[in-house]
Parts: C-alpha cells; structure tokens; sequence
C-alpha cells in the first residue's frame, strides 16, 4: 500500500484529490489544512507522494516543501500550481519538488502523474 | 458536469468556501475602504482570496467564475506588485465588489442546479481599464508596456529572463559525448515550458553544456510551442546513453521521448552555445523567483498572527450537526427509558443508581457539548451589513455609519439562518426610510451622518438583537393613516397606546406599494420580519420617538434544540413547558378561586389575581381532573404578562429535544400555544406548550 | 401483512412502474403507487393535536421521527371505525413529507399493467373522485388508483374552514 499526504487549505480541493484517487493500492493517509501540519504530518506519516498546494496561508506549499525535504531528501512531492505561479513552481522544482500539476486538471491526468511518481 | 468525479458534497464545498472566502473579503474591503487605502496585507489577502476562488472554479468548471476571478487576481497582483500611488479606492472597492456580487449570482445560480451562464466581459474590461489607468500613471517604462498586454502577472517582469542552474566547473573533465533529446509532453498537462525546465534541472549536473529550444522557457508561447512541437535539447555529457534515458524517461507527463547521439560534436557550438552556456555568476540574467520570494515572504508573515487561532478549526455539515443532535436526543430518551425502567420499581439498587447518576452526568455534558457546538458567533451575519450600509447609502445619498456592538454573542446555527433576512431587511429600512437626507438633518439640528447601530446581547435565555437608528422616527398620524387606508385598524385610534400603533407596521398588508423604493420596498413588508422571527420562536418589539429615531428589538431564544422542560398530564395527553417561563405550581385552594359573572376563572395568588387556562377544555382533551382543587396549577410569564395553568399533575422536570410538528402539519395550520414536540422516555410524544402563545390566546 | 411487506421490500430491486399496494376501506379496493410506500406499520399511539381538520388523526412516533397521520376514511367522508389489529398504517414518502395513512387492511401488492389503467369518469358530485387518479382493472376487480399528491394539498382551506 502507498501512502499519499493532501496538503491544501481548500477543503473542497482536498475533496476532490480524494475523489479522483482512484487506486486501489494507495491509501490517503492525512489531509493537512496548511503546511505547518503539512510538515508535521509528513514526518508522522512518512508518506511516499505529497501533493502541495503552493498558496496556502500560514506556511506557503514552498517553505513546506523545503522543510520536508529538509528532514527527507527523498520525499516526493508533487505541487499543485496554477497559471500565474510560474515563478513559484521554478523555485518549487529547484527546491526538489518531484513535479507539479496545473489546476484545473482532469482526473486522468491526476492519476497518472501519482502513478508516475511512484512508478506504479 | 462531465467529470465523473464531481459530486454533491464537492459542489457544496465549492460554494460554501467560496461564499466564505467572499463575505471575509467583503468585511476586507469595507474595513479597508474606510481608511481611505488597502493595507499591503490586505491586498495579500483579497490575491490569495481570488486565486483561490480562480482554482477551484476552474476544476469545477465554472469559467465565468474563474475568468472574472482570473482579472481581480490580475489587478490585485499589480496593487501588490507596484504599490501603485494614486489608486481610487473608492472607485476600487465599487469594481471589486461589483465582481463579487457577479460570482455571488453566478454561485446563486450553481446552487439552484442552473447554468452559471452570466457574461462577465464588460466587467473583466472595467477591471482592465482601471489597471491599466493606474498603470498608466506609473513612470516606468516597463509599466507603460503593461496596459498593452493581454495576459498580465504571468510574466511580472517584461524583461528578458533565462533561467541557469547552478553547477561546478568542470572544465578538466572531457566532453565525451552529444545528444540531442526531444521530449512530448501529454496534450493539456500545462505549463510545458515549466516542465521543460524541470527535465532541465533533473539533468543538473550531468550536464557538461546544453542548449534548448525553444531558448526562452520562461514565456507562455513557450509552452505553446513546446506543446506542439516538443521540447528539444542539446547537451554534451561525460555520462552514457543509457545514463541520460534513464533520467530523462522518468519525466512525468512524457508522451514521447528521442534521444540520439549527435555524430558531430561541434553541434552545440554551431548552436552557438558559447553564448548560451549559463553560469553561476553570468551577470545578465534575471532570477525570477525574487518577486514571489517577496510573495512567500508577505503570506508568511502576515498569516502567522492568524494561525494560533485557525489551526485546528474544521467545517462541519449543518446537517451531521442536526443529526448528531437527534442522536444524543434519542440517546437521552434511551437513558430514560433504562433509568427509570418499570422493572427498578421496588428494588434497591445502590450500585446502580451510582452508575445511572454517572451516566446521567455524562450526558448531559454530551447535551451541553453539542450544543455549544451549534452556537456560532453573529459576526459574519452583523458584518454583512456593512456592505449594505455602504452600497445603499452611496445610491440615496446618505451618510450612515453603521456601528456593532457585541458581535461576538453566540446563537444556534439554525437561528443565525433566520435571522439574516429579517436583519438586512431592518437595516435597510432604516436607512431608506429612517435616516434624513443630510439637508433634513442639519435642519433639524442633527449631525449630518446618520448612525444605525447593531447590538446583540444575552438576557436570560434569549438574545436580543437590537436595530437602531437616529433618524427621524415613526410618525403615530401616517401609520395610522395607513392602517385606516388598509384597513387594518382593529379598535378605535384614541384606543391606542403607542406601542400598539407602530405595532401596525408589523402587520401584512401595511406596506403598500407606494412605499416602495429599489432597497426596502419590493412588496414585502415587516410582516416579513416577524414572520421569520416568530418561526424560530422569537418576538419583534418596536419603539420610537419622533426626530430621535427608532429601535427595534428582536428576542430569539438562545436554542432551538434542548430545553428543561416540565412534563405535564392532562388526560391521556401529555406536554411540556419550558422551566424558564414557569414561575411556581402549587396545588389550588378552593377558597382562592374567583370566577366572575362571565364566567372567567381567576386565582388569588398573594393578593393578585391571575387568569386561569384550562388545559383540557383548551385542546378538547378527556378528562376526569375536571375540579381545581384536584389538580395543579402552574404559573407560567412571558414579557411580565402571568397565566396560570390547569392541569391533571406534573410529570416531572427533564431535559428535552425539540422537534418540530411535521412540516404537512405546520402548512394545515399554526397551532395557537404549541411550539412542537418532544419524545419523552416511555417512546411517548409530548407538546410542547408555548407560553406566549398561551397568554396571549 | 408481514407478506405484504415482504413482498414490498423485493420489489426495491424490481421496476416500480405499474405497481400498487391496495388496500381496503370497508368494501372498496384502493391502489396506491408503491414508489410512495416507504413502510407499513400496524396501527399504534397517536398522540392528538388539537384544531385540526378531523382526518388528521395527529402524529406518531416513528423510531425517533415524528410523523403525521391520517384517516383515509375520514378523509374521504366515510364514516369513522374503530381500529382493530388490521388497522394498518402506510407510511408514504410524498415530495419529501412522510405521512402515514391509516387504512382499513392493506390486502397486495399488484401489478396493473397500462391497458388496465382507465381514467375515472367524470361525476358531478361525489367528493371521492377529486383523489382518484385512475381506475385499475385487475380481472373482475377494480381498484381506484391514488393521487397521493392531491390527498396531501388538495382542499386544505376548506377543509380547515369546516373545523373552525
């Protein structure tokens, strides 16, 4: 079973990765609000794929995504950016995000960058 | 929707974040409005908050949405971005808020199951013109350039920029070998010149020297070009063939993927590569990320005083709320049942009754618990009205202040829901009708801003909601002119104390068409108000005086849901009253007891005398408790008016859940002194008495 | 009746469409739509609320929900009957309000097909006709087919009227 770790502060996104994970073999492990539990849930869990919303109040998805890699140079985190966050998702990849995706992004797409990553 | 994935509960969340996001950046806007600026962290806010609203509607489809929200991102970004100096704030907040009002219609419609069909272009052109005005003020060259641009923060900087990854010299190490790479991305996975970057970067420091094209990934054509024709690139490496498919074959959304040994190693130099060779510390090259590091910068600070509070707060369902209610109410019918169970009588049971009285406690702990649950803040409902203050007087010409007090006063979710409506509909009759226009005011001698204050506060177990204004007052000669012309005078004028005179104004029908105005009028009058305030079991009460304004108060009972009550027999019927209205019950002396010639009966209680309502002659109900003396007698108040109620005997005191009388009920008809039921332990229905109804049958 | 609910919980998984629940009131057949039959109970304590129009016999409680009643007959302007142990309640689910019809018994669940369908005549007078959608044909018999909706909205005014 692979573990994935939503990190978003929409609820509603959160519902919709939920509903578009689809695979039988990976299990959601949490649902962080923000990436303050983000990171902490990261290092509870020690899930193998994160998706990052980049705007989120509090810690944005980037500083989240350095602590993770901070504490684990191997996590994979795929970031979830929309048009006008070009700049962010360039300091997101040089800061070790695996990839990213575009909102708004259809559910195949969704599975196959989470199959992708984990190599499944 | 043609996403299998959307469904109901998602389309809910959709729009009840949205609905939140947009009424926080409301209250944003008019507290910001007010001091003549935005904030910078306001400004922060009102792009996250729009960005948002951008992503998900867009995952949900909802372009009209996601295109104005796209526009009000872009304007916010270049707020931001260039502090703008001579921004029309005013002028702003008019643009943003007729923006949220189109996706208020637009999530309206969605949530009515219609179509979000509303055109937004000639709002997304005002908003264009208005950033490009303050633009143009601008000095800056790069500015100037801005208005010309049809998409806007995508490229924040209209210089040129190049991207360069860090890496160490190698200088020593020979150059073995050349490939060229050409990389297809799935159609519609986005960004493509990102991505491209990304394969880039995942190449690091394998690579010795490389050249892309197309050259530029930081722009969005880019992207196109990248999406139709792929993305090539030529590197030089020490490493192998299979070294760099290996990297590059893990690319995410690779459709298609050729790598070739280039024959002729001078390649990259007939690419000209020497120019194109970044290094560390290439002085013409602009790192992208300073602004958004400045954007991460913002957020961080400016969330984190917020966090403390936020953190561990989730949105429920009204709905899982109502439903655990009914649970913990079944539950303490349940423990009833068990407690008082026909099969203890007799028995003695300390080990029992010790443990009965733990589980007593704990529910009614779990009672309290959810009860408390339900009780949200008025906040958001009295900050409402801000925006309603300011657009209304902004149309009529009028200076109001709108002033709140006790905003954090807590009422059930459910009672929060009814009183909504009724407010906004006080407010803006207070502000059409009520408030002068500045000329009328300074006539009087009056401050030329009106003010219309919105207070909450406990008292007992209502909470009263107090609109008031200082305007000119309820003139007693037109209400009543009005009643007459309606016909709704029922005694004679000089009858009349005042307070049943502006009580007219309550009545349906008294607001005629002649009153109507674009904000108040509409047809519906204060019968509206009390309409919706008597259905969550509250009153409306008014006073006014002429030239110093009115006030009217709205008493709503803290909660709906679980009240002490005291179980009543009457017959084989049983009811409830709620504790908080009973004042004493006692068994009547027949000496106490008076009727007069019309045969009403009345009871001496020290020295007063109270009316007396039989129960059972009331509902028609079978009895054989017919005389006083063999019965009890329960006073009940409600607004300093007293009642004394006859019953068969008391059952006892106990907690109760109220249930509403089914809806085909309620439609058939208002059951005068019944406010709905309850289930008591035996599984037994009981009716809910209502005192006010019942003094004032 | 334990049968007929059996057989009213297979139907779920079968077509609704041309399937009635009949029940009797003295000696004629009424049919109702089974797609607005949630449950069928016997009868049991109605708690009684007052100044309502005579056929709403007051409300029940339903495992935890409370829900009207009425009496059919009363609603028809029959003549009122005690209740027995074949006194039956059919609680139906109309546009989202449960009530519970009180009937004489409830007798099966038939399904009649389309042709077996008529329209009721037309008659000046007889205030029966007003609820009945159809009439049903089944052999010789013939069952008068509900308006479920109309028993709930119809009349209501004049009905409250003639209480007051």
């Amino acid at each position: 079973m692979k573990k994935l770790l939503i990190v978003d502060d929409e609820a509603f996104m959160r519902l919709t990765i939920r509903n578009m994970m689809n695979h039988y073999d990976i299990e959601i492990v949490g649902e962080a609000a923000n990436g303050v539990i983000g990171v902490e849930m990261y290092k509870e869990f020690r899930p193998d794929v994160v998706t990052m919303d980049i705007t989120m109040p509090e810690m944005t998805g980037i500083e989240a995504l350095k602590k993770i890699k901070a504490f684990d140079p191997q996590a994979k985190v795929i970031m979830l950016s929309s048009l006008g966050e070009e700049g962010m998702v360039i300091e997101a990849i040089r800061s070790g995000a695996k990839t990213f995706i575009v909102k708004p992004f259809k559910e195949k797409f969704f599975n196959q960058i989470i199959y992708d990553v984990l190599g499944i | 929707m043609s996403n299998g994935f959307v469904n109901e509960p998602m389309l809910d969340l959709f729009i009840f974040e949205s609905m939140q996001l947009i009424e926080q950046m409301e209250s944003l806007i008019i507290a910001n409005e007010r001091s003549g600026f935005y904030t910078s962290d306001a400004i922060n806010e009102i792009f996250r908050i729009m960005h948002t609203i951008k992503g998900s509607s867009a995952m949900m489809l909802f372009n009209t949405i996601s295109t104005l929200a796209h526009s009000m991102e872009d304007l916010f970004f270049v707020l931001r971005e260039d502090k703008p100096q001579n921004v029309d704030y005013t002028d702003l907040s008019d643009l943003v808020f007729e923006g949220l009002d189109f996706i208020k219609v637009e999530i309206h419609k969605i949530r009515n199951g219609d179509e979000a069909d509303g055109n937004p272009s000639e709002l997304i052109n005002s908003l264009r013109v208005f950033q490009a005005s303050i633009k143009g003020q601008d000095s800056s060259p790069e500015a100037m350039n801005f208005a010309g641009q049809t998409d806007s923060h995508e490229n924040p900087s209209p210089e040129k920029q190049q991207y360069y990854i860090s890496k160490v010299s190698r200088e020593t190490t020979s150059l073995q070998n050349t490939f060229q790479a050409t990389l297809r991305f799935e159609p519609d996975c986005g960004m493509e010149n990102l991505r491209a970057f990304g394969v880039v970067n995942d190449l690091g420091d394998l690579m010795e020297e490389y050249y892309h094209v197309p050259e530029d990934l930081d722009h969005e054509d880019s992207a196109r070009a990248i999406g139709e024709q792929g993305f090539t690139l030529f590197l030089k490496t020490d490493r192998s063939w299979e070294e760099i498919h290996r990297v590059l074959i893990q690319t995410i959304y690779l459709k298609d993927l050729q790598l070739t040994q280039a024959q002729n190693s001078d390649l990259l130099n007939n690419q000209d590569l020497e120019r194109k060779i970044l290094l560390e510390d290439s002085s013409d090259k602009v790192s992208d990320s300073s602004n958004r590091d400045r954007v991460t910068r913002d957020f961080e600070g400016k969330e984190i005083h917020s966090a403390v509070t936020q953190q561990s707060i989730i949105n429920v369902s009204v709905a899982k709320l109502d439903q655990l209610m009914d649970l913990v109410g079944e539950m303490v019918i349940a423990e009833a049942m068990v407690i008082q169970n026909p099969d203890l009588n007799g028995l003695e049971l300390d080990n029992f009754q010790k443990a009965a009285r733990q589980l007593r406690k704990i529910t009614s702990e779990m009672q309290d618990m959810v009860m408390a649950i339900r009780m949200v803040p008025l906040t958001a409902t009295f900050h409402k009205m801000h925006r309603i203050v300011r657009d209304m007087g902004k149309k009529l010409g009028k200076e109001v202040q709108l002033e709140i007090i006790g905003e954090e006063t807590e009422v059930d979710k459910n009672i929060i829901e009814h009183i909504s409506d009724p407010l906004m509909h006080l407010v803006r009759n207070a502000l059409d009708h009520g408030i002068e226009s500045a000329e009328d005011r300074q006539a009087k001698g009056k401050v030329q801003g009106g003010t219309i204050s919105l207070e909450a506060k406990n008292a007992g177990s209502d909470v009263l909601v107090i609109v008031k204004d200082d305007g000119k007052g309820l003139s007693k000669d037109r209400i009543l002119k009005k009643a007459r012309e309606n016909g709704l005078l029922y005694k004679s004028e000089g009858d009349m104390t005042d307070k049943e005179i502006f009580n007219l104004i309550f009545l349906p029908g008294f607001s005629t068409k002649d009153s109507v105005s674009e904000f108040s009028g509409r047809g519906v009058g204060m019968d509206v108000v009390t309409k919706n305030i008597e259905t969550v079991g509250g009153s409306v009460s008014i006073a006014s005086t002429l030239d110093k304004g009115t006030t009217i108060t709205l008493a709503i009972p803290l909660t709906l849901a679980i009240i002490d009550g005291m179980n009543i027999k009457v017959g084989n019927s049983r009811y409830t009253i709620p504790i908080i209205s009973i004042k004493e019950s006692f068994r009547p002396k027949e000496e106490d007891i008076i009727t007069d010639p019309d045969s009403h009966e009345m009871i001496m209680v020290r020295g007063r005398c109270y009316p007396i309502l039989r129960l059972h002659e009331l509902y028609g109900v079978k009895t054989e408790i017919i005389d006083f003396v063999d019965g009890i007698i329960i006073m009940v108040e409600h607004d300093k008016k007293s009642l004394c109620v006859f019953a068969d005997e008391l059952l006892g005191q106990q907690q109760v859940v109220v249930k509403a009388l089914p809806e085909y009920i309620q439609r058939l008809k208002k059951i005068s002194g019944l406010t709905g039921c309850t289930l008591l332990g035996d599984g037994s229905i009981s009716l809910i008495l209502d005192t006010a109804g019942l003094i004032s049958l | 009746m334990a049968d007929v609910i059996e057989n009213t919980m297979e139907l779920e998984e079968d077509t609704q469409t041309g399937r009635f629940l009949t029940f009797s009131l003295g000696r004629e057949s009424y049919g109702i739509e089974i797609k607005y039959v949630t449950e069928i109970i016997g009868i049991q304590a109605i708690t009684e609320i007052p100044e309502l129009p005579e056929y709403v016999k007051g409300i029940i409680n339903l495992r935890g929900k409370i829900i009207p009643v009425m009496d059919v007959r009363l609603r028809f302007k029959k003549e009122a009957r005690e209740y027995n142990d074949r006194t039956c309640v059919i609680v139906v689910d109309i546009k989202d309000v449960s009530i519970g019809l009180i009937v004489d018994s409830v007798s099966e669940v038939l399904t009649i097909p389309e042709q077996g369908i008529v329209e009721p005549p037309k008659m000046n007078k007889g205030f029966n006709n007003r609820y009945i959608k159809n009439i049903g044909k089944v052999g010789n018999d013939v069952k008068l087919l509900l308006d479920c909706e109309k028993l709930l909205t119809e009349d209501e005014l004049e009905d409250l009227s003639e209480v007051q």
